[in-house]
């Protein structure tokens, strides 16, 4: 058990840091911190992804350059700039409407939020 | 006590997570699951394959060029729902003259902040330019590019205020701009289907290919700056 917590110590980080993201997003009531915790999540995920590719000692999957023999799957990379991408999307849409419920609300405390003015 | 439940909660899916995290194979050993079947096979052929030693361009501007399609067509969708949520209503409250009166409300950036932004810009373009354009030999490509000159613009509405910067572009060729992305993905998909007879056919022959990725490099990172300088700003024009 302690040897599979040694050598998966990067997975432990990442959930950590995943709990971290949802806590915040959960604990929180105001609406910019659930979106930051948002982020945190997001950054476990792709910090996860990334880490399954690597190869200790290896080097990036770029060919003609004198590298390797070991390279880092390519796969992962190509999937979280994709997701990266996303979540830039999502966060940019959440901040539109945070100033949007702001300035129809007043606040951006998910408690105090009731009709609009 | 709320966050109490909260916590206990968290905990618990923490340590699910972590049981089942553990059952996987240790990272960063050359043998596991991730490095063989598909994955080897880009290692193994890809570079002839797809025409870019950089794999990840390669696995990102060929093998799944329809996948980036979608994802530039995402961003700029994120774009159009900023503007959708907060442009229009900002605009008619501006033209109204209801609105609060426009004030600079932005901090006064230091002269030693001002100077500094100014004079690293051009350094700034020029490094997003390089990793746009050899974005399929080194790392890089066009997304990090795009977000290199997104920054700098972001830091030039810093310094120079926003409405000069959004003043940089004519409306009628901004649109164009943000929509540059999706839209020269759907030529060279189209183009590719003429050329070569598949979706995104980029590679029959190595130097059009290198080209048509260049092409795409250079659309997706311009376009993403555009399009994170557009959402900034609308954001930023709120603030005022």
């Amino acid at each position: 058990m302690l040897q599979a917590l040694f050598s998966h110590i990067d997975y432990v980080a990442v959930t950590v840091l995943f709990c971290a993201g949802l806590y915040i997003m959960i604990a929180r009531g105001n609406l910019l911190k659930k979106v930051i915790g948002l982020n945190i999540m997001e950054t476990a995920v792709f910090a996860f992804i990334v880490t399954t590719g690597m190869i200790d000692g290896g080097d990036p999957p770029l060919l003609e350059q004198g590298l390797g023999p070991d390279f880092a799957s390519p796969l992962p990379h190509a999937l979280v700039l994709t997701g990266i991408v996303v979540a830039v999307s999502v966060t940019a849409v959440a901040l539109a409407l945070i100033v949007r419920v702001k300035r129809e609300h007043g606040t951006i405390e998910f408690d105090e939020l009731g009709e609009p003015r | 006590m709320k966050r109490r439940a909260y916590k206990l909660l968290v905990v618990a899916l923490g340590l699910a997570l972590l049981g089942g995290l553990l059952w996987l194979p240790p990272p960063g050993q050359p043998g596991g699951p991730v490095h063989e079947h598909v994955a080897a096979r880009y290692v193994e052929g890809g570079t002839e394959a797809a025409g870019a030693p950089n794999l990840t361009t390669a696995v990102l501007l060929n093998y799944r060029g329809l996948d980036t399609f979608g994802e530039v067509t995402v961003i700029f969708a994120a774009l159009l729902a900023a503007l959708a949520v907060l442009g229009v209503g900002a605009a008619a409250r501006n033209a109204s003259g209801t609105g609060k009166p426009r004030v600079d409300a932005r901090l006064p950036a230091s002269p030693v902040v001002n100077f500094i932004i100014r004079l690293m810009a051009p350094f700034m373009a020029t490094f997003a330019a390089f990793v746009m354009i050899q974005g399929d030999v080194l790392p890089g490509g066009g997304f990090q590019g795009g977000v290199v000159l997104g920054a700098m613009m972001i830091l030039l509405s810093v310094a120079i205020g926003p409405d000069r910067v959004s003043g940089m572009v004519a409306p009628a060729p901004l649109g164009w701009l943000r929509a540059i992305a999706p839209l020269v993905f759907l030529v060279v998909a189209v183009s590719g289907l003429a050329l070569s007879g598949a979706w995104f056919g980029l590679s029959d022959q190595p130097a059009l290919g290198h080209a048509l990725m260049v092409v795409l490099e250079l659309a997706i990172g311009m376009g993403g700056a555009a399009v994170i300088t557009g959402i900034y700003l609308s954001l930023a024009r709120e603030v005022e």
